[in-house]
């Protein structure tokens, strides 16, 4: 029972993680630079991973299996048909706020639909699109 | 002291059902190609330890909660045996292994609970962090009841495994049950498929 006080404790510290799109694809682009010195986010390279087929999962060969080609728009779930809210900023303000959660869907994802992590610019330009498309 | 039939049908298959649900919730946890096994498998769990608690209520001798639930000395006491290598012989659930069973039927089903409303976006990402938090402690729970059975079973120089497997353990022939049950086990398994059904709708 003291374990689970703990884990209640800890769900509800990283609540209050709250960060902007800014801050979060910030953070992204300055690991970039620091592996690839001279490194700044691209909106346009992050709307073509965004829509590249990777082939590696079958049922999620891109990230638009599940997102559509319109991060403006509602997507559905490959496989369980729930509903997913749009990943871009300006459609749905709840995106890019949480550096977490963007880190841990960025870490489940990328496994999934690539089959391998996904980079740090490779995350900073994607977060760039998300942020700046409309 | 004999071997006698200790644990019934429900109790058995109840048992492996959850270790297949949990095992298998665990596996996919991180896949969302997976996603709807991990829906089926969490159900399963939380179905199976939903009946559970009634069966522990209405079930035979050694499945009543009454039979195991005992206070912290009794559990200070059995450890304490453990420790010193001479374990006090409990013909059903020891009262160690009797509060593990009771922890990991209520994380089976507030893990399950949580899951269930994560699936079905009822909350924000802090269920998501909740489900995964209870399913953590759960695991936790997990090793130490495999602890506790290994260890068990090697200074009883009984197998508990095989145990909850045919039922059968040693105790007195006056501690037997008369029944294994096999008819609540049928009802338990058409549960497991209606909730599933339900749950995973």
């Amino acid at each position: 029972m003291k374990t689970i006080a703990i884990l209640l404790l800890t769900g509800a510290s990283l609540l209050s993680h709250a960060g902007t799109p800014q801050q979060i694809g910030q953070a992204y682009a300055q690991e970039a630079g620091s592996q690839t010195p001279g490194f700044t986010a691209s909106a346009a390279r992050g709307k073509d991973f965004f829509l590249r087929r990777f082939d590696v999962n079958a049922k999620m060969p891109a990230c638009t299996a599940c997102h559509t080609d319109n991060p403006l728009a509602a997507g559905q779930h490959a496989v369980t048909g729930k509903a997913i809210r749009p990943l871009a900023v300006s459609a749905n303000g709840e995106r890019l706020s949480d550096p977490a959660k963007v880190e841990k869907w960025f870490g489940r994802n990328c496994k999934e639909v690539l089959g391998r992590a996904c980079s740090a610019a490779e995350k900073a330009d994607f977060v760039a699109y998300m942020s700046e498309v409309r | 002291m004999q071997k006698i039939l200790v644990w019934d049908w429900p109790v058995r298959i109840g048992h492996w059902l959850m270790v297949g649900g949990f095992v298998i919730a665990w596996l996919t946890s991180e896949s969302e190609t997976f996603r709807l096994l991990h829906v089926w498998a969490g159900s399963a769990v939380i179905s199976v330890a939903a009946f559970r608690l009634i069966w522990g209520v209405v079930g035979t001798r050694h499945a009543r909660f009454s039979s195991f639930v005992r206070g912290p000395r009794a559990v200070l006491a059995y450890v304490g045996s453990l420790l010193r290598l001479q374990p006090l012989h409990h013909t059903g659930h020891n009262p160690a292994g009797g509060w593990a069973i009771v922890a990991l039927l209520a994380l089976g089903v507030l893990t399950g609970a949580s899951g269930w409303a994560t699936y079905n976006e009822l909350g924000g990402h802090w269920l998501e962090e909740l489900h995964e938090g209870l399913a953590a402690a759960m695991l936790a729970v997990v090793l130490v009841h495999l602890a506790g059975v290994f260890s068990g079973s090697l200074l009883h120089g009984e197998n508990l495994v095989r145990a909850m497997l045919t039922g059968r353990k040693t105790g007195e022939p006056g501690e037997a049950i008369s029944s294994a049950r096999p008819l609540a086990a049928v009802a338990l398994v058409a549960w497991l498929f209606t909730a599933g059904w339900w749950l995973t709708s």
